[in-house]
């Protein structure tokens, strides 16, 4: 079944529905995951077939939550459009709201356009409550979830889905969906723009998979939103350890929580390491500063002259400097290699510690570069031609 | 559990819910019966079922959606009432027709449904649903229903509903129902008009007079069996006389013979050459016969049919269809007049023409002294072994019975 378009879905919705299904298509984020949201399929109509026009007034919802998908089936009555929907629950059969709890139910307002996403939303919460009794048949599972509820910082963030037991084997599984409460606004902004994708709001969601009852196979992803993944320097930021057998949640979570903040720190650390290295070499260097970059500080260049010898240096600063030692590339202005480039040497291994402020990275730099440049100069005269 | 709906009302529904612009709901009227089935087999003794069978005889549409139940899915009763009226107490369940949705309860159905439940107080409430599939072009369109039991657990919600008489009526029975018929415009038309059928006890006109009609025949079958009884009892008397009868005769018989034997004798010892050899042979065959009275039978057998020729030495020849006895004639046969729902002329006595038409023949029959043999036309055999002793003075000729007939065909009994 393909999604509509948003666009395809209100051009052919009865004309009264459209504001509801408008909030519900264009803002609909409910959930944890707010990366992915809403989506309608199947839009169908409830009138005879001799109606004209757009008249389709019942549809499928996709609703992510705790890493699964629901699909919840909508069904207005285009005739009365100021009547409150009704709801199947898919293959959740025994899955039944109080409607005194739904207070968007009860006084629903179809003048409201955010009526019907107001409602989807009390909805799963009834539902997430739904999950959480389920989790009762396991008392393992019952302990992880009273456990993290307790704590405030993940009590509120989590989405349970307590899988149905299988009714061959038995099995039980529930599927833990939480938040991370990790802050990332510190993270520099340079980081985060790269990404194509309309970041949204950063997340970090754990989600760990418990494939029975005994807590004996469980399984831990961490999702992060592209922007954080792509500010943490991709898909190896993911790698978590693995949960510990006979650990629990309460005791894991704050691991990885903390690994992450870690991660966050370091990135965030290295990028004011970097400023001020790029600044200590602009104040030591001055005129022979040619170009460096002023957003991220993650390369330098100069010009420098030993001896009526002009060359360049060209700093690369890693990630997750000062852990990693800079990249220096020397580079010849007069000498070109065979293939047309300017003879360059790389050095990576030079009188480098991380424990050094900026200043005195520039000094022995500096040092560096004094004592390096005979040799280069002699390897340039050597393979390089004018 | 099974359950019927009536095609009328299977068809009112459709109608009602296909012309609507939007979902449909309704009330289903009916009752639910309690049928035992009790199966006796060679296998086991007799085990019972019981089945619940529900029969929908009618059904309320509601003219809106929400007439019943407001938007939290509370019923208000008042409604409900107004909706139902005094019939409430045939609702057995309700329905509702919703376009290209899925085959499953919604959320507001199952909570509309727990508080009918309790409301209308039926345990066993069902709910009906109608889903309407189309295709993208509309070429298409299938109306699909299934009948729930939801206050029954998970597994065993669905009924399969049957529709009677929906399928080849050629092959199958047309199967009439129960449903009763409620419509009052029928029920007061037969009430006018059902004097003209009915009598003061409900029951048709018709039927009592087939029934007495049927009495009046059974009594006349019991006063013909008095009869026959009674004139089956003259017959065994008189036969019983005829009997004593020929027996007289055949001892007169014996005794002329004897007489005559005792002549002959006389004669002989006077006379010895001119006693011929078949003489001799004919009186050793005599004592050969006299002495085994037994054998007499056995002798005369083959002349059974035709032992009237033995007399023609005594008595004038008559033609041969007179000499064989009558052979009994069925009722029915081209000799009787076929029987008529009087069986007889009213007095009983159906054997009137059979002894009409032996009487008939017998008067082709030589006169005997046994002017009784007409009665014992059914008893051939008898009267011939009655009559076996007196051909004793020719049985020389009867040594080689087949030459004696009058004409020479063997004793082929008279076909009639």
């Amino acid at each position: 079944m393909n999604s509509l378009s948003p666009e395809l879905a209100l051009s052919r919705i009865s004309p009264e529905l459209r504001p509801l299904l408008c909030s519900i298509v264009r803002n609909g984020r409910v959930g944890l995951d707010s990366s992915s949201c809403l989506r309608i399929t199947d839009l169908k109509s409830g009138c005879t077939s001799l109606m004209p026009g757009p008249c389709c007034d019942r549809f499928k919802l996709h609703i992510p939550y705790a890493g699964e998908t629901l699909k919840w089936d909508i069904i207005f009555n285009a005739r009365d459009p100021e009547l409150p929907p009704d709801f199947i629950f898919g293959e959740d059969a025994d899955f039944l709201p109080e409607p005194s709890e739904l207070p968007n139910l009860v006084s629903w307002d179809s003048g409201k356009p955010e009526c019907l996403l107001l409602l989807v939303k009390e909805m799963l919460q009834q539902y997430h409550q739904y999950q959480c009794q389920r989790l009762r048949d396991s008392s393992r599972l019952l302990f992880e979830y009273d456990s993290l509820l307790e704590d405030p910082n993940y009590g509120r963030n989590m989405e349970i889905y307590a899988g149905r037991k299988n009714s061959w084997t038995g099995e039980f599984s529930a599927r833990f969906l939480l938040k991370l409460p990790v802050d990332f606004s510190n993270i520099p902004i340079y980081l985060l723009k790269d990404t194509a994708l309309d970041p949204g709001e950063d997340v970090a969601l754990l989600s760990v998979s418990f494939e029975d009852a005994e807590a004996t196979q469980v399984f831990p992803k961490l999702y992060l939103s592209p922007s954080i993944e792509h500010a943490l320097g991709g898909s190896s930021a993911l790698h978590i350890p693995a949960f510990p057998s006979g650990g629990c949640l309460i005791d894991y979570v704050p691991q990885v929580c903390q690994l992450l903040t870690n991660k966050v720190q370091y990135v965030i650390q290295g990028y004011h390491k970097r400023r001020e290295y790029i600044a200590a070499f602009l104040s030591h260097f001055g005129m022979g500063v040619v170009e460096y970059d002023a957003v991220g500080f993650t390369k330098l260049t100069l010009l420098l002259m030993w001896k009526d010898f002009c060359f360049l240096v060209h700093v690369d600063l890693p990630l997750y400097f000062p852990r990693d030692q800079p990249t220096l590339t020397f580079q010849s202005i007069y000498h070109f290699t065979s293939s047309g480039q300017l003879y360059s040497q790389v050095q990576k291994s030079y009188p480098y510690s991380p424990r050094w402020d900026g200043n005195e990275m520039a000094k022995r730099a500096k040092t560096y570069f004094k004592s390096f440049i005979p040799q280069f100069q002699e390897g340039a005269f050597a393979n390089g031609k004018l | 559990m099974a359950a019927s709906i009536s095609g009328y009302t299977f068809s009112s529904v459709c109608y009602h819910s296909a012309n609507s612009n939007s979902d449909h709901e309704g009330f289903l009227l009916g009752e639910v019966r309690q049928e035992e089935t009790l199966n006796i087999s060679d296998s086991h003794i007799g085990s019972s079922e019981f089945l619940s069978v529900i029969e929908v005889h009618n059904h309320e549409p509601c003219a809106q959606l929400f007439s019943f139940y407001d938007y939290a899915g509370n019923i208000n009763e008042e409604n409900l009432d107004r909706i139902l009226k005094d019939r409430r107490k045939n609702v057995i369940g309700w329905y509702r027709f919703r376009r290209n949705t899925q085959q499953q309860m919604s959320f507001r159905e199952q909570v509309i449904h727990k508080q009918l439940t309790n409301i209308l107080g039926i345990p066993d409430l069902v709910f009906l649903l109608f889903s309407f599939i189309s295709t993208a072009n509309s070429s298409t369109h299938a109306l699909e229903y299934v009948l729930f039991r939801p206050n029954r657990n998970r597994y065993n919600q669905r009924i399969s509903l049957s529709i009677p008489n929906l399928g080849n009526t050629s092959q199958q029975e047309y199967k009439v129902s129960s449903v009763p018929n409620t419509s009052k415009n029928y029920a007061s038309v037969i009430k006018e008009h059902g004097t003209e059928f009915f009598d003061k006890d409900g029951v048709m006109k018709d039927i009592r007079a087939i029934f007495q009609v049927y009495s009046a025949l059974q009594e006349r079958v019991q006063a013909v069996c008095g009869e026959v009884d009674q004139s089956e009892r003259v017959r065994e008397k008189i036969q019983e006389e005829v009997n004593k009868l020929k027996e007289e005769i055949a001892l007169r018989k014996r005794n002329s013979a004897e007489e005559e034997r005792r002549i002959q004798e006389a004669a002989a010892e006077t006379h010895p050459d001119s006693s011929t050899l078949p003489e001799s042979s004919h009186s050793s065959l005599t004592g050969v016969v006299l002495s085994g009275p037994s054998a007499e039978p056995s002798l005369e057998r083959p002349v059974n049919s035709s032992s009237p020729p033995i007399y023609s030495t005594a008595l004038p020849p008559d033609s041969p269809s007179a000499i064989l006895l009558p052979r009994p004639q069925a009722v029915g046969s081209p000799g009787h007049p076929s029987p008529s729902l009087g069986l007889g002329n009213g007095d009983g006595s159906s054997s009137d023409s059979l002894n009409r038409q032996a009487t008939g023949q017998e008067d082709h029959e030589e006169d005997d002294d046994d002017d009784e043999d007409e009665d014992s036309s059914e008893y051939e055999n008898l009267v011939s072994e009655q009559l076996q002793p007196t051909s004793l003075p020719d049985a020389v000729a009867l040594g080689r019975p087949a030459t004696l007939w009058p004409d020479g065909d063997a004793h082929s009994p008279p076909g009639s």
